[in-house]
């Protein structure tokens, strides 16, 4: 149904399963996920944990996908899962756990970002002001697109490679709904194309033609920089 | 993806995102773990305090004093930390509890029994000899007789 990455195929036993075999054992994707849910919801401790391990770098990237920095990010990555804690039973559907996590995600970083940014305000002026109200509208590009973004403090130093440097480099000097965009797009690659869709609450027919503005800025930066030379 | 065919095609930029994504902005070293201790609790039906902090601030991630407040709704978790002689002993921890009262107040640390404190009338608490380590409040409120329980956690803190 959707672009899964396969770990394993279906109907096909695991080589090596423990002894004490768990539901998910084989399954991959939204399947694998549900199958977690189910028995976190029904008190197996496993499933939570291997939704943690497995669903975390998603979160993670959701996250990093608007302005706050490392620290920050973490605590709101934790907020999303003990969120979940008490949403476990509300979720009728299993298979929008994925989707739910991407939504709410992203809600607790705006309202982080928010509150970071009436904060400044307070100390700085009104510089702020107008930077503020748009980054609550979601993707709203017409009226983001003109700021430049908070770069995400780019980790250069791992980047060994000239080109990735250049290229992580141009990525950070994209607009901020164009970074988020992006990650969101390669994370889809990793789930599925139609949650983030339905994460970004938009139809989805209409990511692409924005995906492309965004895809064509970062080319034009990235030759700015060097390109794949 | 393919991206010798066409090196400057959106699936080949994409991947290159792809493959950048988690070398240039990987998922901090040991979150993963620090979340599954925060969410291994024995009761799920929880309130989650979020950590209240100017962005530029570091919060609690080191051996100095500090003080950290959390907040959900009408309810704010405040606590300092102070580390306790000698060296290495351990932190003191006072906290503060709005609104006040006699509420029960659990300190989880990983891999460490849990400490279990009660606050006085005015919401205050205090507890010595916390290890070192991942640790989390979680707070039972004292809500009156026949009143639902209310319960609220803490994000980890790293002491």
């Amino acid at each position: 149904m959707m672009a899964e990455p396969q770990v394993a195929d279906e109907g096909t036993p695991a080589a090596g399963t423990p002894a004490a075999g768990t539901p998910w054992d084989g399954m991959a994707g939204t399947d694998r996920y549900a199958a977690c849910l189910l028995a976190a919801r029904a008190g197996d401790r496993r499933g939570l944990n291997v939704l943690v391990a497995e669903l975390t770098p998603l979160v993670w990237h959701v996250v990093r996908g608007s302005r706050l920095d490392r620290a920050t990010s973490e605590d709101v990555v934790q907020t999303v899962w003990l969120a979940l804690l008490r949403h476990l039973d509300r979720l009728t559907e299993p298979r929008a756990l994925v989707a739910w996590l991407i939504t709410t995600a992203r809600r607790e970083a705006y309202r982080c970002q928010r509150r970071d940014d009436q904060q400044r305000q307070r100390t700085a002026g009104s510089y702020y002001a107008s930077f503020n109200g748009s980054f609550n509208e979601g993707f709203n590009e017409e009226r983001v697109s003109a700021e430049p973004s908070k770069a995400p403090e780019p980790e250069l130093e791992v980047l060994r490679e000239d080109r990735d440097r250049r290229l992580w480099n141009a990525f950070s000097l994209l607009p901020q709904h164009c970074q988020e965009l992006l990650r969101l797009t390669v994370l889809a690659g990793r789930t599925s194309y139609s949650v983030v869709a339905k994460a970004l609450h938009r139809p989805r027919g209409s990511i692409g033609p924005t995906r492309g503005r965004c895809l064509a800025t970062l080319r034009q930066l990235f030759e700015g920089e060097g390109g794949f030379r | 993806m393919n991206c010798t065919d066409q090196p400057h095609s959106d699936d080949a930029l994409l991947g290159e995102l792809d493959r950048l994504l988690d070398v240039a902005d990987p998922v901090p070293a040991g979150l993963i773990e620090r979340i599954q201790f925060a969410v291994a609790l024995e009761d799920l039906d929880v309130e989650v305090a979020r950590w209240e902090r100017a962005g530029a601030l570091a919060g609690v991630r080191g051996t100095d004093p500090g003080t950290v407040s959390f907040t959900v709704d009408d309810v704010t978790v405040m606590v300092t930390f102070t580390p306790e002689r000698p060296e290495g002993a351990g932190h003191r921890i006072d906290g503060w509890l709005i609104p006040p009262g006699g509420h029960r107040v659990e300190v989880r640390v990983s891999g460490q029994q849990s400490r279990t404190t009660m606050a006085d009338d005015g919401g205050r608490f205090v507890l010595e000899g916390v290890p070192h380590g991942t640790l989390q409040l979680v707070v039972q409120l004292d809500q009156g007789e026949g009143m639902a329980t209310r319960r609220v956690v803490t994000p980890t803190l790293v002491l």
